[in-house]
């Protein structure tokens, strides 16, 4: 794994306060001594200078940090411990005791935290307010967001069937939780703990600020109150009141440096990427060959990274009107990478390296940003695996609908618009009352005839299809195939069907293509596949099938 | 040799009847498929024999190899479960030596088992000291499997065990574990979704429809001769190529 | 309807948690605070009739000449009543006049802080994680550094700097004292001239964690399906953007918009402190200082009601703009 720089930083800044907290107040002398020398400007003897009173200001930075981090440690060991009790092991008991434990957290949470430790800190007396008091209020307002994030992640690691497998196997539950579940939220745990330091010693500075801080320690909030009530600022004495605040603020900085990469571990999303100019780096346009109306021609497409991968290795295929063509292959083909290219879909760190797609005689890896946009979906539509995924969850079936009109078909009136809608739905099967649905509310077959649906709104000559029954039940798929089998026949769209199911290929396609490794290794009518299989990897693929109806043959056991 | 009897095995959740009145037996050296879409209660039927989820009402019976019933808390030693999703069934932070260090440990064995596991799996030695995201998928299930074996487990329900493997290294798995069942004489509910590895890799089919069982018997004979209506649409909507180039299956 | 029921709930609970709380506290934590008040009260030139002495011991506790049960009940109906004793800081003023005469300024300064900040953070955090790899990157580090800064040491060197130094901004006040509050032009203006500069400094502190968090859900959005079949659907680039990237994106926000209005009350308190603002969070101080345990209960209590009301409207809110919330009815 590479360290990112992020971490490096933040490790190296929070290591630095963290041994002047450690070996400063060794090497500074006594932080007290007051001398006649007030508020001398840093230098010399006083590398940051006096205090009003002539207090050496580096010696109380010192101990003020050693002070500060002692609470952010005390109060985040606590706080962790809180959420984690109320957190995962509400999260992992389930029922009733995470019903009480979660309820209790979210009422913490929203009774707010500094009024109540003010009003707590008013009616303990002055004397009585010491380091442990002010950590442990700190930690009782403080633990309840951590223990929600704990909460969350504990109940999607519940369910996962590595500790389904672990209950089978006969682990007590505290392994499970100990063993199972707790190494996997350590990076959570460990972000929220840095959140829970930072956050106490910023609101211990703020108590101290308000004069309600720990009587009995010197922090860096109760080295700003002297400040600020000695009138540092006013006096012009900044070496007094700048420094905790800068301390406060870099290790709060570094922290969250910290936090950054542990955010970018767990959702590897987040990483970095360099970004590419464009899409398709060279292109060989090629003449379209005669009734096509997609031409790919040698086209090649690579991962730039550390170690290129050629995703898809030198792919021809020709889509002749209104024909269905077979993409066979399995995952890690190429067959994603190749459908989502031909539409430039690719994003980084992808890029298209050579080779043509020829759209009837429009080159387009050739055209423009908005070309582009004016290209898709009005020529070439798509209809992806995961319908759920593909529709956007929080806007209706209509909207999703009505906004591919509005933008590729401007003049056409909000009436027509609803109308086209209502009738593309009733042309895959759904009643157009649906149009006012969420997407949660359809089912998934009903999902993904609104996807077809939606694919079929300006009429494209070409339509990709990824999977698009992957996700369904046996007599689901059936209907959606027969579904497009039959629009196809009706409005004479070409299809791209993009799948690893071969049997329902040669059901279905005119000819496949089958791919492996990114090459397409061979190219041929369904039935001369399915009867004169040339390739190793055909036969192989062929023979992965058990037949339903046939001879058993060699395959059984 | 183990044998584990369902009887009368009803769940329903919120008045919602998952699964409806199941009996079926798994028997040593034999294979039942329980075929089903998705919904249709197989998967529970699953978690409730691998005692995950409390049944509502019926029983499950497991009868030791000496002919008495085996007690509740042996119960893990003779039954255990291969789940669908290898990429989530192994802890990604833990290795396959954890994998099977731990069942065989909690039944009693030694971890120096580990390696004649991981040979009866088919996978070499050296794989123990991975970890579930250095290995391929075929690669999880066998480790999946061998993890279901460690606690000397003779009765295997096995759900899914191959949809979300790439489906050429499907057969390969089915094949290793109908192996096993054959040559250490392992009960074995194979839950499927797939019609066509369902008749071939099981001694009796059992068909599942919103919680029921529609139909039963030979996988031939449910599969080619289909009684009950439901099971009929099932096979007709299974895409088979063979009835489109009606010559027969290549040579 | 089950959403809007649970969450009513759920809040009845809160402030039943909240009110309870306020009354235990002063019973378990030492000292007498009943005799310091009468003390207190004897000073400022107050009757000290058993009434007075009464109602004060409702609040704080009678030291065990009555059960906890009465006590509890006794306070529960004054609370009902709107009774929340005098204040002896402000004496004669009653509780509650003190409370709604500094409530407004608070709520007017922080609420529209707190929005505009808001805002601007998931505004912009939802064009950084958009325009992610250019230099807009750079604004995470630096608004999230500035969220790590003490808030009041920013403010004050914010006050030296801006108000002392260049004097463009009032050094503190919530309006200049010559002028009669109302709501004549005159004073409004001066009301929002005094209320610039804490404003700008509570933006400038919490703007960061808004902007993070919507940066990064708006990367992990840019990820869906949905987004990639809106650039399939030939949408320009500003439609996906906002209609499906950002608006699924901004609901975490939304959700817990709610959950900070506890934090940004606690910092409205600070704030007030640095600029000697005329707000409840002033008088909260005022209260402690003084040992007015009545006006401090009073302030607590209106303060949680307060945040507790926002969250609901927050979250009925949360309602509407996610669907799926309102159809889930088992999850909490």
């Amino acid at each position: 794994m590479t360290r990112s720089p992020k971490l490096v930083t933040g490790l190296a800044l929070a290591g630095v306060i963290v041994l002047f907290g450690l070996l400063g107040p060794l090497l500074t002398g006594d932080p007290a001594t007051i001398r006649d020398s007030g508020l001398t400007p840093p230098g010399g003897e006083h590398l940051l200078g006096t205090t009003l009173t002539g207090q050496d200001v580096l010696a109380q930075l010192a101990h003020a940090t050693r002070g500060s981090l002692w609470l952010g440690l005390l109060v985040g060991v606590l706080a962790t411990v809180l959420s984690g009790v109320f957190g995962i092991v509400g999260a992992y008991a389930g029922g009733a005791v995470d019903e009480v434990f979660s309820l209790f957290s979210n009422v913490v949470l929203v009774i707010p935290g500094l009024p109540l430790v003010i009003v707590v800190a008013g009616f303990v007396p002055a004397d009585q307010r010491g380091t442990s008091t002010i950590a442990l209020v700190l930690a009782i307002t403080g633990w309840a967001a951590a223990a929600r994030v704990l909460r969350a992640q504990t109940l999607s690691l519940r369910n996962r069937d590595y500790v389904a497998a672990a209950r089978v196997s006969g682990e007590k539950t505290w392994r499970v939780i100990g063993v199972e579940i707790l190494p996997n939220l350590l990076p959570v745990i460990a972000s929220q703990f840095v959140f829970a330091v930072v956050l106490a010693i910023l609101s211990e500075a703020g108590l101290s600020f308000l004069g309600l801080g720990a009587a009995d320690s010197s922090t860096l909030g109760t080295m700003l109150y002297y400040a600020q009530n000695g009138f540092a600022l006013q006096r012009e004495a900044w070496w007094w009141f700048v420094p905790p605040g800068l301390v406060i603020a870099v290790f709060g900085g570094a922290l969250s440096l910290i936090n950054f990469s542990i955010d970018e571990i767990v959702n590897p999303a987040l990483r970095d990427r360099v970004r590419r100019d464009g899409d398709v780096v060279a292109s060989d346009p090629a003449p379209p060959e005669p009734d096509a109306v997609l031409t790919v021609r040698n086209l090649n497409v690579v991962y730039r990274g550390d170690t290129p991968v050629h995703a898809v290795k030198d792919v021809s295929l020709t889509l002749r009107r209104g024909e269905i063509l077979g993409l066979a292959g399995e995952s890690g083909c190429g067959k994603t990478t190749l459908a989502y290219a031909v539409n430039r879909l690719h994003r980084p760190p992808a890029e298209v390296t050579s080779g043509s797609v020829m759209f009837g005689d429009v080159d387009v890896l050739a055209l423009e940003a908005e070309e582009l946009r004016r290209f898709r979906w009005v020529k070439l539509s798509m209809v992806f695996q995961g319908a759920m995924n593909s529709l956007n969850p929080v806007t209706t079936v209509r909207a999703q609908l009505k906004d591919v009109l509005t933008t590729h078909r401007p003049e056409m009136s909000s009436a027509q618009r609803e109308e086209r809608c209502a009738e593309v739905l009733r042309l895959v099967g759904v009643d157009p009352a649906r149009l006012g649905a969420y997407p949660h509310e359809l089912s998934g077959g009903m999902r993904q005839r609104v996807m077809i649906a939606m694919a079929l709104l300006l009429e494209p000559r070409v339509m990709i299809m990824d999977e698009p029954t992957t996700a369904l039940d046996v007599l689901v798929q059936r209907e959606i195939l027969d579904e497009i089998k039959r629009l196809r026949d009706e409005l004479g769209f070409a299809v791209l069907f993009i799948t690893h199911d071969l049997p329902l290929l040669l059901e279905l396609s005119d000819r496949i293509a089958v791919m492996r490794d990114g090459e397409v290794v061979e190219h041929a009518t369904a039935e001369d596949l399915y009867l004169r299989p040339h390739h190793p990897y055909t036969r192989e693929l062929l023979a992965s099938f058990p037949s339903l109806t046939g001879e058993a043959g060699a395959l059984t056991r | 040799m183990t044998t584990l009897e369902v009887r009368d095995l009803t769940k329903t959740f919120r008045g919602f009847r998952a699964v409806d009145d199941v009996s079926f037996t798994l028997s040593p050296g034999r294979t039942v498929a329980l075929v089903g879409a998705s919904g249709s209660g197989k998967s529970t039927i699953a978690r409730m024999i691998a005692r995950l989820v409390k049944p509502t009402s019926g029983e499950i019976v497991l009868t030791g190899p000496d002919g008495t019933a085996v007690p509740r808390r042996r119960y893990r030693d003779h039954v255990q479960m291969i789940f669908q999703d290898p990429f989530a069934s192994l802890n990604p932070f833990h290795t396959v030596e954890h994998h099977l260090a731990r069942p065989l440990r909690l039944h009693g064995k030694s971890p120096a088992e580990v390696p004649h596991l991981l040979e009866r799996v088919t996978l070499p030695p050296e794989i123990a000291r991975r970890r579930p995201h250095e290995l391929s998928g075929g690669q999880r299930q066998r480790v999946a499997i061998a993890r279901a074996l460690a606690p000397g487990a003779k009765v295997i329900i096995a759900d899914e065990p191959v949809s979300m493997l790439d489906v050429s290294i499907r057969l390969g798995v089915l094949k290793l574990l109908a192996r096993l069942q054959r040559e250490e004489g392992l009960a074995v509910l194979y839950i499927t979704h797939d019609l066509a590895t369902a008749r071939h890799f099981s001694d009796e089919v059992l068909v599942l429809h919103q919680g029921r069982i529609v139909e039963r018997g030979p996988g031939d004979d449910v599969l080619l001769r289909p009684a009950d209506p439901y099971t009929r649409l099932l096979a007709a909507a299974a895409p088979n190529p063979e009835t489109r180039f009606r010559q027969g299956g290549p040579s | 309807m089950g959403y809007h029921l649970r969450k009513l709930a759920f809040y009845l609970t809160a402030l039943w948690a909240a009110v309870t709380l306020n009354f235990v506290i002063p019973r378990l934590l030492p000292g007498n605070p009943v005799d310091i008040l009468m003390a207190k009260l004897q000073q400022r030139g107050g009757s000290v009739d058993p009434a007075a002495r009464q109602a004060y011991e409702t609040l704080l506790g009678t030291g065990g000449r009555e059960s906890f049960v009465q006590e509890y009940l006794a306070y529960l109906g004054n609370l009902l009543r709107g009774e929340l004793g005098v204040s002896v800081s402000a004496f004669p003023a009653k509780v509650t006049d003190v409370i709604a005469g500094s409530l407004p300024w608070t709520v007017v300064l922080v609420g529209l802080a707190t929005l505009l900040s808001f805002l601007l953070g998931v505004g912009l955090g939802a064009v950084v994680g958009w325009k992610r790899g250019t230099w807009l990157d750079s604004l995470v580090p630096a608004t999230t550094m500035l969220s790590a800064v003490p808030y009041f040491w920013l403010a004050l060197i914010l006050v030296a700097v801006l108000a002392s130094g260049l004097g463009w901004f009032p050094l503190n006040g919530g309006y200049d004292v010559v002028l009669d509050p109302g709501w004549s032009p005159e004073f409004l203006a001066s009301a929002l001239y005094h209320g610039t500069l804490p404003a700008l400094t509570i933006v400038l502190s919490s703007v960061g964690g808004w902007l993070l968090g919507m940066r990064n859900m708006m990367v992990s959005a840019m990820s869906e399906d949905y987004v990639l079949t809106a650039r399939a659907k030939g949408l320009r680039g500003s439609r996906v953007m906002m209609r499906y990237a950002a608006r699924n994106a901004v609901l975490p926000s939304v959700a817990g918009f709610a959950i900070s209005l506890g934090f940004v009350v606690s910092g409205s308190i600070v704030t007030e402190q640095v600029f000697s603002y005329p707000g409840i969070g002033s008088k909260l101080l005022q209260a402690v200082q003084n040992n007015d345990y009545a006006l401090m209960q009073g302030i607590f209590l209106v303060i949680t009601v307060a945040v507790l009301g926002a969250n609901l409207v927050v979250d009925l809110l949360y309602g509407l703009v996610d669907a799926r919330t309102r159809d889930r009815s088992t999850v909490s």
